[in-house]
């Protein structure tokens, strides 16, 4: 791929990785919980969602929840309170589940029956870059009509696989320019 | 022969004056046309002033004023059917309308090929030199023989053909020489095209639900209402093709626009005002609640900023950009007798307030008004701004309350009115409108209608009534004669009783009479 950028920042430009900014707004469109899991109601907001239903325990448990049933009885009691590693470990597994369950959905609202939704990418920062080395990067948008790859990857934790979907399979369609766009300041999309 | 050109363009300069409409009249035409001043200014190259000066009175002369009759003249000739009874002088004949009931179609054309058009004032038939109401291929001229030919004899053409050798074109009357070359090449009703806009997606859907549902007006309404949000954005969509600036609905978004909270409030201070009087005068008084209609409607014009916005610090305030500002606002002295413009603020220091805020602060502290010192910037989020975003999609927000007013069609306004309030309501971080992520938008939109309320309480205490109350977006109570100062009605432009009731020394007594919320 000759349009990749091999060492980006070097002249002050900012931004952060096209597939990033997707995973960001992800996030976003999924929702969830806002209270920190350290707050007691955050705590157990997540610790319900994740031991809702059977379906719910396995999907912790193979989200890297391996503790007991006891122990999870007794956070939920408010016997014990869970370590700090073990308060991490709630908080990626709440985050796996919950984009594993929205993942279908989100993905049915951005294809939209094939036609897709409409994506801004916000150029790169150059504002710290000295002014002979600026480029003119403007602001564009495209629809992307497929998603599959990129939820995909999304739900399933795999930011080299969303990095692949992004930047070999859509950012491409710019056009001759694609990699002024491998970093951007921020990737806007409705769902 | 270029001296008899030069004596020629001289005489066509002394020539009779080209007629126009009475004042009233040619704002009627021009509003028809959808026309603002500025363009119309842009397009007989004077400032948009002087054309509001012809349209209350004033008359243009010279070459400019050829060129207004020729553009009231196109303009009469498009609205030939429904103008007619308010431009037709008695020396006009009977002339057939030219445009059938379809009057908006660009060019009417009659059944007999040649373009005939109604003129707005009678112009010298090049028959007969008498005044003659219509225009035939781009001449004046009777339409009827017989109104021509008796008076044919009487008037001769009054350019003698044989007394200028170097103009052997045919004898063409004074007052079409002095008038630009392109009157010739075409007719009138050409002037203008219609002005490009999201069509009649209101109408059609107001009919296509009523259809729906048989004309229950009620479960229609109810459709109509719950689908106002995605509608909006589609009339939006709508009003912007082929427009010069793109909706960037998703831009990057400084964290002082972000909830802290999901119920949480973000930073931005709008200057709601919440202002009662502390004291009145002395005595009884009959307080008048007045409702501004359509306040959030009318705040869809102001400066929003286009893009993503950008940081800067100590930066004087330019014009062409427009965001989010942190200020340390002026002291206000007038807090008597009028509301602080950045609303009832109980803790000191800098804040963040929006463009329109900031605006009106600028405005205020300007030698002409000297209410206040101008506020102190210290940083501003800011873009690239423009004040005309939004004006197609409010002009047909406006058009179709407007006429569902006049029809009062409870329908459509209920329809519209749920389009333009909750378009403004989502247009920021709401799982409601995920299509628009604004929230600058959205507070700068509110700060306009908290802006255009005080500035109307300015203007009542300007005009000498008493302001007691500014509340929230449109309620403003105040004693006095407030009908010379602002006129009744429903429309945008226009306020509404909402309530009267006596206040003074003694105790607060209800008289009022409820008005309709809007």
């Amino acid at each position: 791929m000759p349009e990749k950028n091999i060492d980006f920042g070097k002249f002050g430009a900012r931004g952060i990785r096209g597939s990033d900014a997707v995973a960001r707004k992800l996030d976003e469109l999924a929702g969830g919980i806002a209270t920190p899991v350290t707050v007691r109601r955050g705590l157990m907001a997540r610790l319900h969602y994740l031991t809702k239903s059977a379906h719910a325990r396995r999907a912790a448990q193979d989200a890297g929840l391996t503790v007991t049933d006891r122990t999870l009885k007794a956070w939920l009691e408010g016997g014990r309170s869970p370590s700090k590693a073990n308060l991490a470990r709630i908080d990626a597994a709440y985050r796996a589940v919950r984009r594993q369950n929205v993942a279908r959905h989100l993905l049915k609202r951005l294809n939209r029956d094939g036609r897709g939704t409409r994506v801004e990418i916000h150029p790169l920062d150059q504002s710290q870059v000295a002014r002979p080395l600026q480029r003119v990067v403007e602001y564009r948008t495209m629809n992307v009509r497929r998603w599959d790859r990129i939820v995909g990857s999304w739900a399933a934790g795999d930011y080299q696989g969303l990095d692949d979907a992004w930047t070999t399979d859509v950012l491409p369609d710019l056009g001759s320019q694609w990699g002024q766009y491998e970093y951007v300041t921020n990737i806007g999309f409705a769902a | 022969m270029s001296d008899f050109d030069a004596i020629d363009s001289l005489l066509a300069a002394v020539g009779p004056e080209a007629e126009l409409p009475a004042p009233r009249v040619r704002r009627e035409l021009r509003e028809r046309a959808r026309l603002s001043k500025a363009q119309v200014a842009r397009a007989l190259g004077v400032s948009p002033s002087t054309v509001a000066g012809w349209e209350g009175g004033r008359d243009p002369v010279g070459e400019t004023r050829t060129k207004y009759a020729y553009l009231l003249d196109g303009l009469a000739a498009k609205f030939a059917a429904d103008t007619e009874p308010e431009t037709a002088s008695p020396a006009e004949p009977a002339a057939p309308p030219v445009s059938d009931p379809t009057a908006d179609s660009p060019s009417p054309e009659p059944a007999e090929g040649d373009e005939v058009e109604t003129l707005a004032v009678p112009e010298p038939c090049v028959l007969c030199g008498h005044p003659a109401g219509t225009r035939v291929a781009g001449f004046a001229q009777h339409l009827d023989v017989v109104d021509c030919r008796t008076t044919a004899t009487a008037a001769a053409p009054p350019a003698d053909p044989t007394a200028r050798p170097a103009n052997a074109q045919a004898p063409r009357p004074p007052s079409r020489m002095a008038r630009p070359s392109e009157r010739s090449k075409g007719p009138a009703g050409r002037a203008f095209q219609e002005a490009s806009g999201p069509g009649d997606l209101i109408g059609q859907a107001v009919q296509g639900a009523l259809a729906e549902h048989q004309g229950d007006v009620e479960a229609a309404t109810a459709v109509l209402v719950k689908r106002a949000i995605p509608d909006a954005m589609r009339l939006l969509d709508e009003s912007r093709k082929g427009a010069r600036y793109d909706v960037i609905a998703h831009p990057w978004i400084p964290d002082i626009l972000k909830k802290q909270t999901s119920r949480g409030a973000d930073q931005i201070w709008e200057a709601r005002p919440k202002w009662t009087r502390a004291e009145l005068p002395p005595g009884r008084h009959e307080v008048t609640t007045l409702d501004i209609n359509g306040a959030y409607l009318s705040a869809l014009k102001t400066h929003l900023p286009l893009g993503q916005l950008e940081h800067s610090t100590g930066l004087a305030h330019d014009r062409r950009r427009a965001g989010v500002h942190l200020i340390t606002p002026p002291e206000w002295e007038h807090e008597a007798v009028l509301p602080n413009p950045i609303g009832q603020r109980d803790e000191p220091g800098p804040l963040w307030v929006t463009e329109p805020t900031l605006r009106l602060l600028l405005r205020l502290s300007s030698p002409k008004y000297g209410l206040c010192e101008p506020p102190e910037i210290h940083e501003s989020y800011t873009s690239g701004a423009t004040e005309n975003l939004l004006e197609k999609f409010r002009i047909a927000l406006k058009d179709a309350r407007d006429t569902a007013i006049a029809e009062a069609d409870e329908v459509t306004l209920e329809y519209v009115k749920a389009m333009y309030s909750k378009f403004v309501s989502t247009m920021g971080e709401s799982n409601y409108n995920r299509e628009l992520y604004r929230p600058d938008w959205m507070h700068i939109i509110r700060s306009q209608a908290f802006a255009n309320l005080w500035l109307k309480a300015l203007k009542a205490h300007d005009e000498g009534l008493t302001v007691v109350r500014a509340m929230g977006t449109d309620e403003l109570h105040v004693i006095g004669d407030w009908r010379r100062v602002f006129p009744e009605g429903r429309g945008v432009t226009e306020v509404k009783v909402k309530d009267t009731y006596t206040a003074g020394t003694g105790t607060t007594e209800h008289t009022g009479t409820e008005g309709e919320e809007e």
